[in-house]
């Protein structure tokens, strides 16, 4: 049997549909693209929350870092190590102490240097080698 | 074209089922958005919102080289919800209670103990009764702390009660929601902790103040209670500055309590508190404890106190007394040691006894009524005066001078007699007006201690006594900061300093926010007369005065010695009680500055009835303050690189090397 024109009614339930499907898949994509989009968003807000807390963390762990080695260095403990590990360490007392005007490194270098090579001059030697 | 799968038939069907379906989702929108919107709104904001309080983190007091002397640090509040507890995490306890310092039997009865007896009427009950609307956490709370079963009320409720209970069964019996088991577990246990996934076991955070060096300049730093209130000290007067200002956060929870970060609506940050420099020196300042507790094996006092301050600017290196205690566990205090918190140096006056004789000497001085040479009869008995006859003070048992004292030696030997006739010079207003001006009867403007004002009544007040004695430092009152203070005139050259102690206020990530600086209150002597002042001081450390034992090798020191006679209530025959000036109890002084030419630090030691342990029976003010003065000033001069002033011809050691 050979199928005639579509008649009106009938072409448009056939666009209908078609634009219905499209219309469908449309909002779907739509629909399925702000689900992921709102996943997304409280993925990154979740990673956010984690990286907040774990610099958070970091920070409360310094305090506690600076608040032991505060501790460590009061005076009273650091004494009682010296006592307790015997490390003899003692305050100057002003009898000890020579002022002095330069730079306390270069003044340590240079008698370390008379110490190494004393006042005379040292004597250099070279080996050269001649090519012939 | 074909002719399509559709026929009338179906397509109707197809065309009802589609609109119905959407007719009935409509239905629905419109029902659960228009019609029950109000009450579904409610509910959901009801059940999911939640408001999260971002403590902000209470800042720093540092010293003046930025060493810590109080903090805060987060510590982890653990406890128990025993409803939640399983019995295969059992094994786990007694690693638990190694890690937090809990002995098992203790930790096993707060994992089994499940319920607690209904409490009587009118006992007051923790938990869910206290409405809780506000969850308090730290922002980026792990679920497992956010998620509690019970309220999440952290910091100050769960430091309150060591319990949490639900709502009363038909037994009448409460089940516990939270029993904690320790309330000091550090960041790095609490790790520990959580690793041994113990079910039911969980913390919450919060901050509290730490002290790192315990007992070192209590009186200046104070502290706060458990809750962060500010109680004492620095932590009360720069609290503005400390406390900081939370942040908020508005949010979304799922079912499980968690934080659904992504419906964060609102979110205010946290300011954290500015961190405070002091001017002390944590170094100094243990040198000063250090040299206290030495005075107080030694001699045993009521009380002691020394200071030491830089004499051109006011500022404070260190202040110290003797008794002192522990900031960490002040709450540990009986009722009599809790005395031990007064922060003596203000707080406390007393009589200052000779050290008083500068203002005197400094009036006469300044006002051209006198020279150094000048002379005075100090074996004189009585004296005219404003047409009375007046009797002088005695002098000291030891001194007898058989010839006229020029003011240099009134100054050196400490002459009473001398002082008073320098007083009379000035008249008792000027005399009066010169005291004022040093800073006596009057506050210095220090922020901490709880400073009182010493009594210097006006001239109208004085009996006819009062011009003989007050130069001498009897019928004047003053706090050790007062006397270090006026003694600072004479180093400062003349002018009166506030006594600070806040040298900058620096934000959080350690910008400059306020720099204080030298405060000069007003001109009391000149210049010439403070450098003269100082001149004649240093007489009183030579071994012609009365104070030899301050002295220090190598350096010109400036000082003047207390002997003051405590007014004590003494019963007379009769039952009644008077004040009168003890024999055996005096308060020991010595106020000074180092190098006299230009001074660089200067010490007030102040030791309260120190008699008991005397050899003499007599604490002098050269006997017991002079040499703590000495020792503690040649402990500074290495340290504040104070140069010498006096070259010494020995050959010094080396430390840095001999070079020859």
């Amino acid at each position: 049997m050979r199928a005639g024109p579509p008649n009106g009614s009938r072409a448009f339930v056939n666009h209908f549909m078609v634009y219905a499907l499209v219309a469908i898949c449309t909002s779907a994509s739509i629909g399925l693209g702000t689900v992921w989009m709102r996943h997304q968003i409280s993925v990154a807000a979740n990673e956010n929350k984690v990286l907040e807390a774990a610099v958070a963390d970091l920070d409360r762990r310094i305090e506690e870092t600076d608040a032991a080695i505060a501790a460590e260095q009061d005076p009273a403990v650091l004494n009682r190590r010296n006592t307790d590990w015997n490390l003899g360490l003692v305050a100057p007392v002003e009898t000890q102490v020579r002022r002095i005007s330069e730079d306390p490194v270069l003044r340590l270098a240079s008698l370390h240097n008379r110490k190494l090579f004393g006042e005379v001059p040292a004597t250099v030697s070279l080996q050269v080698a001649l090519a012939h | 074209m074909s002719k399509g799968f559709t026929t009338t038939y179906r397509i109707a069907l197809l065309a009802s089922a589609i609109l119905a379906m959407f007719a009935g989702v409509e239905a629905r929108l419109v029902w659960l958005h228009v019609i029950d919107r109000d009450a579904l709104l409610r509910s959901v904001g009801e059940a999911r919102r939640q408001l999260t309080v971002d403590t902000a983190r209470r800042g720093d007091i540092v010293d003046a080289h930025g060493a810590l002397l109080a903090t805060s640090r987060s510590i982890i509040v653990l406890g128990v919800d025993p409803q939640f507890t399983r019995p295969e995490d059992r094994p786990k306890w007694p690693r638990l209670a190694e890690l937090i310092g809990l002995p098992l039997p203790v930790l096993q009865k707060a994992f089994l103990t499940k319920i607690r007896p209904e409490a009587p009427k009118g006992e007051n009950r923790a938990g869910p009764d206290k409405p809780m609307l506000i969850t308090l956490a730290q922002p980026g709370t792990p679920p497992a702390e956010a998620a509690p079963a019970t309220v999440a009320a952290a910091g100050d409720a769960a430091a309150k009660d060591d319990t949490e209970l639900d709502e009363p069964d038909e037994l009448n019996n409460r089940p516990i929601r939270w029993a904690k088991l320790s309330d000091q577990v550090p960041e790095s246990v609490y790790a520990d902790v959580t690793k041994l996934n113990v079910r039911g076991v969980y913390g919450r955070r919060l901050y509290r103040r730490d002290y790192p060096h315990n007992e070192m300049a209590a009186h200046i730093i104070g502290f706060v209670d458990g809750h962060e209130k500010p109680m004492a000290g620095m932590e009360h007067y720069a609290d503005f500055y400390l406390r900081g200002e939370n942040g908020w956060l508005e949010s979304e929870k799922d079912g499980k309590s968690r934080e659904l970060a992504q419906f964060r609506t609102r979110e205010v940050p946290a300011v954290d508190g500015f961190n405070v420099t002091l001017s002390i020196d944590a170094t100094v300042q243990h040198m000063v404890e250090d040299e206290l507790a030495k005075v107080a094996a030694q001699y045993e006092p009521q009380k002691a106190t020394i200071i030491v301050s830089d004499p051109l600017t006011g500022f404070v290196l260190a202040l110290a007394n003797y008794p002192s205690f522990d900031l960490n566990t002040y709450n540990k205090l009986t009722k009599d040691e809790q005395r031990w918190m007064r922060n003596v140096a203000l707080a406390d006056e007393y009589e200052p006894g000779s050290v008083f004789k500068i203002v005197a000497v400094s009036g006469a001085l300044n006002e051209g009524l006198v020279t150094t040479q000048t002379e005075f009869d100090c074996t004189l008995e009585k004296i005219d005066y404003n047409g009375l006859t007046r009797n002088l003070p005695r002098e000291d048992a030891s001194d007898h001078f058989d010839h006229p004292l020029s003011v240099a030696e009134i100054v050196a030997h400490s002459s009473n007699k001398g002082a008073a006739q320098l007083a009379m010079r000035l008249g008792d207003q000027r005399f009066y007006d010169y005291a004022r001006a040093f800073g006596f009867g009057q506050h210095t403007g220090f922020p901490v201690g709880g400073e009182v004002l010493g009594n210097l009544k006006p001239p109208a007040k004085w009996d006819s006594l009062t011009i003989t004695r007050m130069p001498m430092g009897q019928s004047v009152t003053a706090t050790a900061l007062q006397m270090q203070q006026a003694m600072g005139v004479i180093a400062s050259g003349g002018v009166l300093l506030r006594p600070q102690v806040i040298r900058q206020i620096r934000d959080a990530q350690g910008e400059l926010v306020y720099k204080f600086d030298r405060i000069e209150e007003r001109r009391v002597i000149s210049q010439q007369t403070a450098d003269t002042m100082a001149r004649l001081l240093t007489e009183v450390v030579s071994p012609e005065g009365n104070a030899v034992q301050a002295a220090i090798p190598g350096f010109n020191v400036a000082g003047k010695t207390g002997t003051a006679q405590k007014l004590l209530p003494v019963i007379l025959s009769n039952g009644t009680t008077v004040m009168r000036y003890s024999d055996k109890h005096h308060v020991a002084s010595f106020v000074g500055f180092f190098p006299a030419s230009h001074p660089q630090v200067a010490i007030a030691v102040i030791i309260d009835d120190a008699d008991a342990r005397c050899p003499t029976g007599v604490a002098f003010g050269n006997a017991v303050a002079a040499p703590v003065f000495k020792r503690l000033g040649e402990r500074l001069i290495p340290y504040l690189d104070i140069r010498p002033t006096i070259q010494n011809d020995a050959a010094p050691a080396l430390a840095l090397g001999d070079t020859r």
